[in-house]
């Protein structure tokens, strides 16, 4: 027989002018269970929670129900009271009679009635509650950097602290990310190798930072200050530490494939180092191009190896990784300008995409840096179109932010090269925001430039007259012109990377109506989303120069770093749902639908399994479950029927 | 010693457990070596007096099968109960209400209505109906109260034991005969069969995928199923996960989706309704529109989901409007 | 039956719908008296049964009560109440409890006054489909 207290709180004059308190009390006192009603001004005082405390003492209460304000508000207050007076918190129920009762009935009978049924309802299901513990665990310090380009390398360094372990992990075989590829940034020229090269020995050395290449992220289970990252990291077939990047195996290697790296410019070897100097410098084996791994025979590599660094029999690995937060630094890809057919890529030549011309003009790149056109002549003439892909309303709506300025970039150094070229900046706005941005232009016209601006970013189209190219366009007061150049260069889009939306499912995250990341807050939680734990950095989440890359990668940091604290303990879901084995029959109905992948199937016991770590109670599983083994604590059927029962 | 007593009682049924009995087939000899049987309607006549006669507690046993609709089975059930040390509800139609349940869709009124008018072979011009007191040359003759509601044994008596199926099989019914008469008997109000849904005993288990969605209702006399792949995973309504096991599969062995006659678990209490959440549950997609196209191409989800339990389920009937 | 007062059980998820119905509280929005509340985490553990017994025990109307979708704290457990809602809806309808008995709705955390509209919208609807007849 349990023991049932009924605190009736009169919450000044809130409660106590809507709803007949006295009649209440009688109404309580009569109810089966009820060994005490008490009325009093208000509960949450300290005075209240004494009296509550001395009262559960006195009587020997083993079950307390409180009418008074919702529990929304002092649900927590209340739980701690009853903790301190020997029961636990979650032997209580409160019956919400204020907001859901005296401040929304006007008639004192009717509010009155409800509050007798509200009552009723928390007495009849407190009787059938259980103690339940709270549970803890310690939160993992540790951080997981999505991306080895310079936003999740400006987190990386910032993150990686004496007791904190940072995991780096990249897509590609070397880190670096975009900026790898330019040869000089905007606004000052200075060569991107002399400022990302540091930059990448730092964090390659560093001794709290863990770099993972060849990796992708596969699952990914928990929670903030919990998570269990599963990485699938690709083999290599190269021994990283044996090999010293000599270079031996690419020039005994027979194959050769399309250099991705420099944007299909040219060629390289199956066996590969993806630039000079690149990070980690090992030679990877790009397994669709290498002849033994397409059922051919061939160990010229291996042979040529003074190290004996190669094994053809290496395999993939799987890393489960136990991080507290995420930094998602995963960067962009350009537009493909195949796709706005007008701009004639792909059916002329000597049309190159941004990324493919700073290759061009890059000392390590196709040409040795020399800008030239397919038959090997240095161009003439160079037109530059502006927003290829963006302020589009078919393609994207934005503009990319970066586009004006790396077009410019790219007539500073076309004039330093070649100081004859002419050039044409075909534009319809300019976007050149930040402090020393505007400057480049006006340094730009010192050297020569033409600046046409259009009637509007898609009034231009490009085809051939006989060896050069031919500009059509419509200027600002919509007269169609022509002009012809030996060379043209476009400014794609900046867009989501194409497995954003299979990295936003694998986080959980959302994605803007573009596709890239979706920060929390416009302007109070641009680097963090929506899912706690999981932090974004970058192009990721939307177009941006390095400086603000980078900077985002630091704030994500900064971020962590304060919400994650190492030694600090993470609080547990305490109505879990848990499943009695016996009667599980193994129908696996429940297994999908967990959104937290709580439910696991044992292979032996052959019936379902909840990871109470996981696990937030949200009762899915327990509604699902067409036997009856799953138990939702704290909510079960039987506690939820009495309430049903109490209230009609 | 004496042989214990045991009686057997037929209800609103079909006849399906007498068959069962027999199904014992040589086993049966040997319950009868054990045991005296002291009522059987189906096997030999015998009077009403006879039983009211005998003393309370005489019948060890007594095995009811048969929901009840009737005022005679209710009065033949708590007779049988006043005599018998232990009553058992012998198959669905005593354990859930079993098929003649499904007469909860209507009232007394609307099934004599289309019984004994509108059925299109009836020829009953002057539209008689049952009544309970007719007077024929002088003599009054009288017919038990048609229930508007049928119910199960339990609503009616206090049962001890269920042993489910339609009808339960005969090494089920062994089982139990062996139990009792070993005094072997599991706590008061005990289910016989195991307590596990049939997926656990399913012969198809091992072929199902990890997450199972339902894309598409396929009703089962419209495809050929796939003999070897879960029901479920094929888009076919199956109440195996809803469903206790014990019965063998047969009907999953017959390439025929479980149709659920054993009843729910333990701690379910409406085996149709916690059936429909899993079901919904499953439906993969979010659109409200497919939601309620996927909804529409269940043709009769009462019916389906409560095939053998309606009237043990929490609503028992359908509600028949006033107006 | 000019006196009815329809009893009607509300399914209220802890984070969205419950503090809709305490923002109507705290910005004392008057509504029925009629609704009786039960609080779960999510609208995804509102098992049929529930409702089954809810109309069993005696409510006249019942109403389901869950964040929007795409707001669910617990992801898609409100799509999950969704579902099987209609479902239930269907089969009530052939257990003679009309369509209009048993609601479903979304409401955000401010939508208070849109709460206190559901339940007056109830109240009124279940007035005129009268008490179910719980007899047998």
């Amino acid at each position: 027989m349990e023991r049932v207290g009924v605190f009736i709180c009169e919450c000044g004059p809130n409660i106590k002018d809507a709803i007949d308190i006295q009649e209440l009390v009688g109404f309580a006192s009569r109810l089966d269970n009820v060994v005490m009603t008490l009325p009093f001004r208000i509960f949450g005082s300290e005075e209240g929670k004494e009296l509550i405390k001395q009262k559960i003492r006195e009587n020997k209460l083993t079950r307390v129900v409180i009418a008074a304000c919702s529990p929304k508000e002092h649900e927590h207050t209340f739980k701690q009271v009853l903790e301190e007076a020997g029961l636990n918190g979650h032997l209580l129920q409160i019956a919400n009679i204020r907001e859901q009762c005296a401040w929304v009935i006007r008639d004192k009978t009717l509010a009155t009635e409800k509050a007798k049924v509200m009552l009723k309802g928390a007495v009849r299901r407190v009787i059938h509650h259980e103690p339940l513990e709270k549970k803890e665990i310690e939160c993992v310090p540790d951080v997981l950097v999505v991306g080895a380009g310079v936003a999740g390398i400006g987190a990386a360094l910032t993150l990686a602290q004496k007791n904190r372990k940072v995991y780096l992990i990249e897509r590609l075989p070397s880190i670096g990310g975009k900026v790898a590829r330019y040869e000089d940034l905007f606004p000052n020229l200075e060569c991107a190798s002399c400022v990302l090269e540091p930059e990448l020995d730092e964090v390659f050395h560093k001794e709290n930072i863990q770099i993972l290449t060849c990796c992708e992220v596969e699952e990914v289970l928990g929670f903030f200050g919990n998570f269990t990252v599963k990485i699938r990291e690709k083999a290599r077939f190269v021994d990283v530490d044996a090999c010293i990047g000599c270079g031996a195996c690419f020039d005994a290697c027979p194959v050769k494939v399309v250099n991705e790296f420099n944007e299909g410019l040219d060629e390289r070897k199956a066996i590969y180092i993806p630039y000079p100097g690149a990070l980690p410098n090992v030679a990877v084996i790009d397994r669709g191009g290498c002849v033994r791994f397409n059922g051919g025979e061939c160990n010229a590599c291996q042979l040529s190896c003074p190290f004996g660094a190669i094994h053809y029999d290496a395999v993939e690995k799987i890393h489960e990784l136990k991080v507290g937060a995420v930094v998602l630094a995963t960067g962009f890809d350009l537009f493909d300008p195949k796709r706005a057919p007008q701009y004639g890529y792909g059916k002329f030549d000597n049309i190159y995409t941004s990324l493919e011309f700073e290759r061009i003009t890059n000392s390590d790149g196709p040409t040795g840096g020399k800008i030239q056109l397919k038959d090997g002549r240095a161009p003439q003439s160079v037109a530059i179109i502006h927003c290829v892909g963006s302020r589009s309303e078919r393609h994207n709506e934005y503009c990319s932010g970066i586009c004006c300025m790396y077009s410019l970039k790219f007539a500073h150094l076309l004039k330093d090269k070649l100081p004859e070229v002419k050039i044409s900046q075909f534009y319809s706005d300019l976007c050149l925001p930040a402090k020393d941005n505007q400057r480049f232009l006006s340094d730009l016209f010192k050297k020569g430039i033409e600046l046409v601006r259009l009637k509007a970013a898609e009034s231009i189209e490009i085809t051939k007259k006989e060896e050069k190219l031919l500009v059509t366009y419509k200027g600002i007061f919509g007269k169609e012109e022509k002009a012809a150049f030996d060379m043209v260069i476009l400014s794609p889009a900046v867009e989501p990377t194409q497995d954003a939306t299979k990295i936003a499912r694998l986080f959980d995250i959302s994605q803007d109506e573009y596709g890239f990341f979706a920060e929390e807050h416009n302007k109070l939680a641009p680097v963090s989303t929506s899912t706690e734990g999981i932090f974004i950095a970058g192009c990721a989440q939307g177009p941006r120069d390095i400086q603000s890359s980078v900077a985002q990668g630091q704030a994500a940091a900064g971020r962590i770093l304060s919400r994650l604290i190492p030694g600090e303990r993470v609080e547990l879901a305490v109505t879990t749902a848990k499943v009695d084995e016996e009667l599980c029959g193994g129908c696996r109905l429940c297994m999908g639908l967990c959104p937290f992948k709580a439910i696991t199937f044992d292979e032996e016991g052959r019936h379902l399994r909840i990871n109470e770590v996981l696990c937030r109670g949200c009762g899915v599983c327990g509604a699902t479950c067409p036997s009856g083994a799953i138990r939702s604590k704290h909510f079960t059927e039987k506690q939820i029927f009495e309430e049903i029962r109490g209230l009609l | 010693m004496a042989k214990p007593n045991i009686a057997l009682y037929w209800c609103a049924s079909c006849g399906g457990c007498e068959e069962a009995v027999l199904d014992l087939n040589e086993n049966l000899l040997k319950v009868v070596e054990a045991v005296d049987i002291v009522l059987w309607p189906v096997a030999f006549d015998f009077k009403y007096k006879d039983l009211e006669a005998m003393k309370d507690g005489e019948i060890a046993v007594s095995f009811i099968n048969g929901a009840i609709r009737l005022s005679e089975q209710e009065r033949i059930a708590n007779l049988l109960r006043r005599k018998s040390g232990l009553v058992i509800a012998f198959g669905s139609c005593a354990h859930l209400g079993g098929i003649p349940g499904l007469a909860n869709f209507w009232d007394r009124e609307a099934i004599f209505n289309r019984i004994y008018k509108e059925v299109p072979t009836i020829d009953n011009q002057e539209c008689n109906i049952p009544k309970e007191i007719v007077k024929i040359d002088g003599k009054e003759l009288a017919l038990p109260v048609f229930y508007d509601t049928v119910k199960t044994l339990s609503q009616v008596i206090d049962v001890d034991y269920y042993l489910p199926g339609c009808p339960p099989p005969p090494d089920l019914i062994l089982q139990a005969l062996t139990a009792i008469l070993e005094d072997r008997l599991p706590p008061k109000g005990a289910v016989l069969a195991p307590a596990q849904s049939l997926c656990g005993d399913c012969p198809r288990k091992d072929s199902k995928p990890e997450v199972i969605h339902i894309k598409e209702i396929r009703r089962i006399s419209k495809i050929i199923a796939d003999p070897d792949r879960c029901f479920f995973e094929q888009g076919v309504i199956c109440l195996g996960p809803a469903t206790r096991s014990g019965c063998g599969a047969r009907c999953i062995e017959a390439n025929m989706p479980c149709r659920g006659c054993f009843g729910p678990l333990d701690n379910v209490v409406d085996q149709g309704g916690k059936f429909l959440s899993a079901l919904a549950s499953i439906f993969d997609t979010n659109d409200e529109e497919e939601i309620k196209k996927r909804v529409d191409s269940i043709i009769d989800p009462a019916g389906t989901f409560y095939r053998f339990s309606l009237p043990s389920s929490i609503l028992r009937r359908r509600r028949i409007s006033n107006n | 039956m000019d006196r009815f007062e329809p009893k009607i059980i509300g399914f209220l998820c802890n984070w969205c719908s419950y503090e809709g119905a305490d923002a109507a509280g705290k910005s004392r929005r008057k509504y029925p008296a009629n609704l009786r509340v039960i609080r779960v985490m999510c609208s995804g553990r509102i098992d049929p049964q529930f409702v089954m017994e809810a109309f069993r025990v005696g409510a006249d109307g019942v109403v389901i009560l869950g964040c929007h979708p795409g707001d669910c704290h617990y992801k898609e457990g409100n799509y999950k109440a969704l579902k099987r809602y209609h479902l239930l809806q269907k089969t009530l309808a052939q257990l003679g409890i009309e369509k209009e008995r048993c609601t479903l709705n979304w409401i955000a955390a401010s939508e208070g006054e849109k709460f206190a509209e559901i339940v007056k919208e109830m109240v009124k609807k279940v007035k005129q489909l009268g008490p179910i007849d719980n007899s047998e």
